[in-house]
């Protein structure tokens, strides 16, 4: 029996500490989350970052070149475009007012997916596969036809596309929290709860949701990056987002008018979604592979 | 193997009724009259109005209406687009075809040169060439398919001009319809200077195949060398390595088969997704197909042409979505039913 341990002190990080580990040392996931903190950063504080109003108009300054062109000015950083609003402004409102709806788009798609995805995970028989394979088949149809229906049948707006992208990002989460419920289930630790007379509910909150988290937190960052395309997608196609309204796809569409005269409103809006969807995907990826090396060693 | 074909055919036709369902229950939700938006007919008068409500059993419970409505769909009676007031049913015989061969041609590139790309990565897992294919893979993945299609007709057709912006053909070339796919139609066709008319095709096929084709690229590299990695961290592989095979035996007669089980059912994901950016694309590139019909359609509110437009599409998807699944299923039935591999 040994007196004393033999390190200086006992530490088991915890499973969150370990993937936190495992993600640090990846440089590009580390960057992608720092791009990803600046998003973050540009969406909750707008107001105080920009220097003008979203649809304020300065008719004196109609399509302004970006300041670093030849003949662009230092106080509108990304140009105007031409109703002489500031590119810079639109598009960090734009920041705001995409990742914010993709945001709670995804928020409310993951919270009905698994619902019913654990529902249809515990289910058996009959009911079980019709619960299983109607979702599969629904997840087959595009997000732009479900977009066209909801918009003809309530008309365009950002709410509008917002409910259309969360009813086609809910047969995901349901995917996934069901074959992961089916799993689950069949493992000892929940046979010995069940032993002890857990019921179901109680499986599923104290057993299976905390091995979910992972999981959800993995999907959750792949569905943000497809709402975030979608909306913009739909804002683009002028069936989201209303023109006047700061959301990067519209501001994208409002610009293509322009596209000779100033270049500049058709690429910056479209580098800002690029590298808002980017810094999303190499987030998740870094995620994904530091999960995995956590469950493999 | 009967008990899988069956399983999946009562699947397809009970997808199919649901569909169908919700298609005759957008003519009563879409705005309008009910009877305009099933038929796309508008009636001069009150007696027409009335003739053509029995005609369409508009005056029955709704289960008659809905298998009349059936009936309809099957006998090939879609209804009449409001803007154009051609048969429904004509417009997307046209439309849909174009869309198809888009999407194949794009779902091509994307399987020769996106699955030998991720077998390459997945190979050489963790060293310089894979961090290259990997990186440049989650880049174009990242691309809003919009904007990268944009920034192709401005580099590609306004500043080099090397491409046509807009359409399938020239207007010079009169190809007759036959198949639906431009270049068949043109192989198939009699005219004079078949060539000159295959390679304007070519040219206009171009930009919007390498557009759809390069995010559906970038998923299949991610899909493939995932899958690829997997397969060799599986016992099996050390098995063999410790039987001795040669690196090139264990790829070939382990890796190469065993790393496609996975793919096939995550590229019946992709095929949702494909289908959703060759829409977008399509009213980039004025491309006559489905896509920019439907959008064209709900910017002037044709009811009729929803309705059936979304039918159609959701039914070729869903017909391409579960046949994969059913193919995956029949080659590998040790698979637990609908179980989907991670990227």
């Amino acid at each position: 029996m040994p007196q004393y341990s033999l390190y200086e002190e006992e530490f088991h990080p915890s499973p969150w500490q370990r993937t936190w580990r495992a993600f640090r040392a990846s440089h590009i996931a580390v960057a992608g989350a720092v791009l990803l903190c600046v998003f973050v950063v540009f969406a909750l504080f707008a107001p105080l970052l920009t220097p003008y109003g979203a649809n304020e108009q300065n008719i004196d300054g109609l399509l302004v070149p970006p300041s670093w062109m030849g003949n662009g000015s230092i106080s509108h950083l990304f140009g105007t475009d031409s109703l002489g609003r500031d590119l810079f402004t639109r598009v960090i409102y734009g920041c705001r007012v995409t990742l914010g709806s993709a945001f709670i788009t995804v928020v409310l798609a993951m919270l009905v997916g698994v619902s019913l995805g654990a529902f249809a995970g515990m289910l058996r028989g009959v009911r079980s596969s019709i619960a299983n394979h109607l979702p599969d088949a629904l997840m087959a149809i595009p997000t732009l036809l479900i977009a066209i229906i909801i918009v003809a049948i309530f008309g365009t707006g950002l709410v509008n596309s917002m409910w259309a992208i969360t009813l086609a990002l809910i047969p995901q989460f349901v995917h996934h929290t069901r074959s992961l419920v089916r799993t689950e289930m069949k493992k000892d630790y929940i046979v010995s709860s069940k032993l002890d007379g857990a019921n179901k509910w109680q499986l599923f909150t104290y057993s299976i949701l905390p091995n979910m988290t992972e999981m959800l937190v993995v999907q959750g960052t792949i569905a943000l990056s497809i709402a975030v395309i979608d909306i913009s997608a739909l804002g683009f196609l002028n069936l989201g987002a209303q023109s006047p309204l700061p959301e990067l796809g519209a501001i994208l569409s409002d610009g293509l008018d322009v596209t000779y005269l100033a270049p500049w409103n058709v690429a910056l809006p479209g580098m800002a979604i690029f590298f808002l969807v980017l810094s999303i995907n190499v987030v998740g990826d870094g995620l994904r592979s530091a999960l995995r090396k956590r469950v493999n060693h | 193997m009967i008990r899988i074909l069956a399983r999946y055919s009562i699947l397809f036709v009970l997808t199919l009724l649901v569909l169908a369902i919700m298609s005759f229950s957008l003519a009563y939700l879409f705005p309008g009259d009910v009877l305009e938006n099933l038929t796309g007919i508008v009636p001069a008068n009150d007696a027409q109005r009335q003739a053509l409500e029995r005609q369409f059993r508009l005056d029955q419970p709704y289960f008659v209406q809905f298998f009349f409505y059936l009936k309809n769909l099957f006998a090939g009676d879609w209804g009449y687009s409001f803007t154009s007031g051609i048969a429904l049913r004509d417009e997307i015989g046209i439309a849909m075809p174009a869309t198809i061969e888009l999407a194949t041609y794009s779902m091509m590139i994307a399987l020769f040169i996106g699955i030998p790309l991720g077998y390459y990565a997945g190979m050489r897992c963790y060293s310089t060439s894979d961090y290259i294919i990997n990186t440049s893979s989650i880049t174009t993945y990242s691309f809003p398919v919009f904007w990268l299609a944009l920034l192709l007709i401005l580099v590609f057709s306004l500043q080099l001009d090397k491409a046509p912006l807009s359409g399938r053909i020239s207007l010079l070339f009169d190809v007759e319809p036959v198949s639906g796919f431009i270049l068949i139609d043109i192989l198939l066709s009699d005219m004079q200077n078949k060539s000159l008319a295959f390679k304007d095709a070519l040219s206009h096929l171009t930009l919007p195949t390498i557009a759809i084709g390069a995010v559906s690229t970038a998923s299949m590299v991610r899909i493939t060398r995932r899958s690829v990695i997997d397969a060799r961290h599986q016992p099996y592989i050390a098995a063999a390595v410790s039987r001795g095979l040669s690196g090139w035996q264990i790829f070939f007669r382990h890796i190469l088969r065993n790393a496609l089980l996975p793919i096939l059912p995550l590229m019946a994901i992709q095929i949702t997704t494909l289908i959703t950016n060759t829409m977008i694309v399509e009213t980039l590139f004025s491309w006559p197909g489905i896509g920019n019909w439907l959008i064209q359609a709900i910017y002037q509110r044709d009811y009729p042409a929803l309705r059936v437009g979304m039918l159609a599409v959701s039914t070729l998807v869903i017909t391409l979505t579960i046949t994969v699944d059913m193919f995956n299923r029949l080659i590998d039935p040790s698979r637990e039913k609908y179980e989907h591999a991670a990227i």
